[in-house]
């Protein structure tokens, strides 16, 4: 276990250490649920010779895609850091005019599908592209180029970086800014007062968005293969196509290998993560906004530059196509029908209810229990993560398949097995948030109802949990955003001419109708966007 | 990407088209079936969640045009083989997993559907690659009735993990024998041939080599041709190679091109595109990708070449099989029969410009018979889904795949 019991959280946690039995079992049985798609991946991994195991996996390609994958994660995170904190900062503590435009502007990004935006980037900027297109005529024959690590790096930090920003965001309006006058009035800098008081407290905000950035990262397959770089993901992919038994075999491999670099990437989070949040019995208190003076300019040029990068490039491409294709008699089968924007909704919605109830008890342990067990329980909510989609959908086809009997072969399981498949994917986006809502709910509340005669369960429902809630509906609203943008799982799980945004998306795309895709790409951007401002406005409800 | 922009031309090109020609039955056949063609630049890359790359993109006919077809006037459009009505009537329901893009054969499968009024078809749309696994996890338990393929190595595939059933000489007998599995599990429903689409402004017909070896030290190519190695029927290609050339060989071909100066594209509609507008002078391509360009251009320089008995003149097909978790094997077999009707082959003749498998129906456009076609004798063409050593060895002389 991860150093982090440092003395104030002991203090904190001193009155409820003992692990409660029903609430340990419950967590336990939802996190054994979310590793229990692993033990196929393992099953198949293990099918696998030792010698030929090894053989696979010291090959120059493997080595490769592995170190492919550990640099373009950590670029990503450790830029996502860089762009987000500042942001944060920006829009939280200074007076940076148009605060609340930014605030929408730069949470935004996370609502377009990092593919989407991929393939924006390539047809705007790759070669003869849009830009390049538009740039010829004043003799400009090349633009720098666009696919491999750059473009891969440069597109997922666009579209990542707001699950640090938004976690930043809460962190620092929570945070109790007396403490940074407390430390000017000690003579500190600026820069040593942020450095001393500001980053240790947004810190464990900080690391919880970035491991949902590298997690994403780390499984996200649509991104690298459009900017042809060689991953884990892409490679999976491409074995498992090859159609040869060896190529499976290789596959469940490297989704073994990627499921050990998940781990570690966990373990590291636990040991950055520091100490937690401060819990404080009272509401934060904003203390002076700094004022940017000339900094205004560059800072307004950073919101604009990012903002407009991530946000700019897929809208205009998606109008374009929808200008162009919308004359076309396309098929009529790839007509748009308003059914997918439901389906789509009410897939997502059950996910995210049922995630957000499943991380409660994940997370209440997490924080108001310290243990082994219950850290252990945390962190495996987490492993399904950065399991690829398609290997997640492919191991529970396997499971209903071969459990589900006849109620698989009517698609009566689909559903179930669909929404199941999304909870696992996305349940730590959930939990972190949760997770977080709790840390900044002292404990002695509930202890004073408790004392008041209340039972556990009625302080529990009567006093922290309204205290939470921000915290759980959150979490809630990521998993439902997620969801709307997953394609590999939803198209292996759905059934049968059940058709959501993304795999209409897909179809219209893959057979070259961009037109057909634009709309659907649009109403989901439209949809995701309101449930981010729904998001944000909670913001608003800050934990009094 | 430029491609794109021609989406509007390509639609009124094909209006002044389907206005200027009233001649053979042939023309008017295929200007009823409404044929476009537009956009797929892109498609090289949509499709990486598809598993197969070599979808012809764009093509699209209208229900009531297609319905047409089936619907009466029959005789002044259906260029030969048997008519579905002459066909074992269909019912109740077949599940088809189809590793064939909806746009592309959606159509064709509600236009079977509305034949019978006793018949739901419940077709399933994802890649080849992802359905084959899905029917292997699914084991006992599979939903499928039928599998079509966008490649016979899927279906060769599916079949040697015993998943298949054997179909009636009736239903094999109606392709050539290199077009169905020998055993008869499969069968294919249509062609595509590999082809060297070139400039004729540039070029004529004796300046392109008819070997695929010969292509690296063809210096009238240097700067000034094309590939998209990213596209699965590259990929395919590529693999044959390997297969007839081995490894080394195939190494130094695909080094050579390199150092000719070959230039990348995203897919082979793009590539066949440039060809026409004289960006370059030739490439590799599918040979429907040609003449979907010529459908909207009649007077584009463009024209197409072939290699003989080599790797660059593989012929794949797309095709069907029987899963054996159908419910009804026989009415499954006769929905893949129905693929291999006169009207549907006419459907992929005309608006997928692929090859017709029966020998009946001719191909679309300027392209010679099956028969004048040179593809490599005794090729498997269910290996040439191992594309697996194949990405290696691209990305082992520096090609990102």
């Amino acid at each position: 276990m991860a150093p982090e019991t440092d003395s104030l959280f002991a203090r904190v946690t001193s009155s409820e250490s003992e692990l409660p039995l029903g609430l340990t079992l419950l967590s336990g049985a939802i996190a054994a649920a979310v590793v229990f798609p692993l033990i196929w991946i393992l099953a198949n991994a293990l099918e696998v010779g030792a010698g030929t195991a090894i053989d696979l996996l010291t090959r120059e390609t493997t080595l490769r895609v592995f170190l492919n994958s550990t640099l373009l994660v950590a670029v990503v995170t450790g830029a996502s850091i860089l762009f987000a904190v500042p942001l944060a900062f920006l829009t939280v503590r200074t007076n940076l005019p148009l605060k609340r435009f930014w605030t929408v502007a730069l949470s935004m990004p996370l609502v377009v599908p990092s593919y989407i935006g991929a393939f924006a980037f390539v047809s705007a900027f790759g070669p003869r592209g849009e830009l390049q297109t538009m740039l010829a005529p004043l003799g400009i024959e090349k633009l720098p180029e666009i696919y491999g690590f750059t473009g891969a790096a440069l597109v997922m930090t666009l579209y990542t970086y707001p699950y640090v920003f938004i976690s930043t965001r809460a962190a620092l309006k929570t945070m109790d800014a007396r403490l940074v006058d407390a430390a000017r009035t000690l003579q500190h800098s600026r820069w040593e007062a942020f450095r001393r008081v500001t980053i240790p407290q947004i810190r464990p905000a900080v690391t919880a968005g970035a491991l949902l950035v590298a997690l994403y990262t780390l499984s996200d397959f649509g991104t690298p293969a459009i900017m042809r770089f060689d991953v884990f993901t892409k490679v999976i992919y491409a074995e498992q196509n090859s159609l040869s038994t060896f190529g499976q075999d290789l596959a469940a491999l490297l989704s073994l290998q990627l499921v050990v670099v998940t781990f570690v990437i966990l373990a590291v989070e636990s040991r950055v993560r520091g100490g937690d949040n401060i819990a404080t019995n009272r509401a934060s208190t904003r203390g002076a906004m700094v004022r940017l003076g000339k900094w205004k300019w560059p800072a307004l040029a950073l919101c604009l530059s990012v903002a407009g990068l991530a946000l700019v490039v897929p809208v205009g491409i998606l109008m374009a196509w929808l200008i162009r294709g919308g004359s076309s008699s396309a098929a009529a089968s790839l007509e748009f029908q308003w059914q997918y924007a439901f389906n789509t909704v009410g897939v997502s919605a059950i996910a995210a209810l049922v995630a957000g109830l499943a991380a409660l008890p994940i997370a209440y342990l997490a924080v108001r229990h310290r243990s082994r067990a219950s850290w252990l329980i945390e962190r495996a909510s987490y492993v399904g993560y950065a399991v690829p989609g398609v290997v997640m959908g492919l191991a529970l086809v396997y499971f209903g398949a071969r459990y589900g009997g006849r109620f698989y072969q009517q698609e009566l399981i689909l559903f179930p097995l669909l929404i199941f498949a999304y909870v696992v994917r996305f349940l730590p986006q959930a939990v972190g948030s949760t997770r977080a809502g709790f840390l900044q709910v002292s404990p002695t509340l509930s202890d004073a109802a408790r004392t008041l005669g209340r039972s556990p369960v009625a302080a529990f429902r009567e006093v922290t949990l309204p205290l939470v809630a921000p915290g759980l509906i959150g979490g809630a609203l990521l998993v439902f955003l997620t969801t709307m943008k997953e394609l590999p799982a939803t198209l292996l799980l759905r059934p049968t001419g059940f058709k959501t945004l993304v795999t209409h998306i897909w179809s219209a795309q893959a057979s070259g109708h961009f037109g057909h895709a634009a709309i659907p790409a649009l109403v989901l951007v439209v949809v995701s966007a309101v449930s981010m401002l729904v998001m944000l406005a909670m913001e608003g409800y800050d934990v009094k | 990407m430029d491609s794109r922009d021609t989406s509007g031309a390509s639609e009124t090109g094909g209006r002044k088209r389907r206005a200027e020609s009233a001649g053979t039955s042939r023309r008017r056949f295929l200007q009823s079936a409404g044929v476009t063609a537009g956009i797929a630049s892109l498609a090289g890359c949509t499709d990486f969640l598809s598993g197969e790359s070599d979808e012809p993109g764009n093509n699209t006919t209208t229900t009531s045009d297609f319905g047409q077809i089936g619907s009466g006037r029959t005789g002044d459009q259906i260029q030969g083989g048997t008519s579905m009505q002459d066909m074992p009537d269909l019912s109740g329901e077949i599940t088809v997993y189809s590793g064939r893009g909806e746009a592309l054969v959606g159509e064709l499968i509600s236009y079977i559907e509305g034949l019978y009024p006793d018949l739901t078809i419940q077709p399933r749309y994802e890649g080849s690659s992802q359905l084959v696994q899905k029917i292997l996890n699914e084991g006992e338990n599979s939903p499928a009735d039928v599998f079509f393929s966008v490649n016979a190595g899927s279906l060769g595939f599916l079949k040697d993990e015993g998943r298949t059933v054997e179909l009636s000489d009736e239903i094999t007998g109606m392709v050539r024998e290199e077009f169905h599995d020998p055993d008869g599990n499969w069968v294919g429903t249509s062609g595509r041939a590999r082809t060297i689409p070139y400039n004729t402004d540039t070029f004529s017909e004796s300046d392109i080599p008819t070997d695929i070896m010969a292509f690296p030290d063809a210096d009238q190519f240097s700067d000034d041709i094309g590939w998209a190695p990213s596209y699965g029927s590259f990929q395919a290609f590529v693999t044959a190679m390997r297969i007839l050339n081995g490894r080394e060989a195939t190494k130094q071909w695909l080094e050579g091109m390199i150092e000719l100066g070959v230039q990348e594209y995203t897919d082979e509609f793009a590539i066949a595109l440039a060809v026409a507008d004289g960006e370059i002078s030739a490439g590799f391509t599918n040979h429907y990708y040609i003449q979907r360009v010529l459908a909207d251009r009649e007077d584009a320089p463009l024209a197409t070449a072939f290699t003989e008995g080599d790797a660059g003149a593989i012929f794949n097909v797309a095709g069907a099989a029987v899963v054996d978790t159908a419910q009804d094997q026989e009415m499954a077999a006769n929905f893949v029969r129905h693929l291999l009707s006169a009207e549907a082959q006419a459907y992929f003749a005309t608006t997928t410009y692929e090859y017709p498998l029966i020998p009946e129906v001719e191909p679309i456009g300027d392209l010679p018979t099956i028969d004048e076609l040179n593809p490599p004798a005794d090729l498997d063409l269910t290996q040439l889904s191992d594309i697996r050593p194949t990405l290696d060895l691209m990305r082992e002389v520096g090609i990102s795949v």
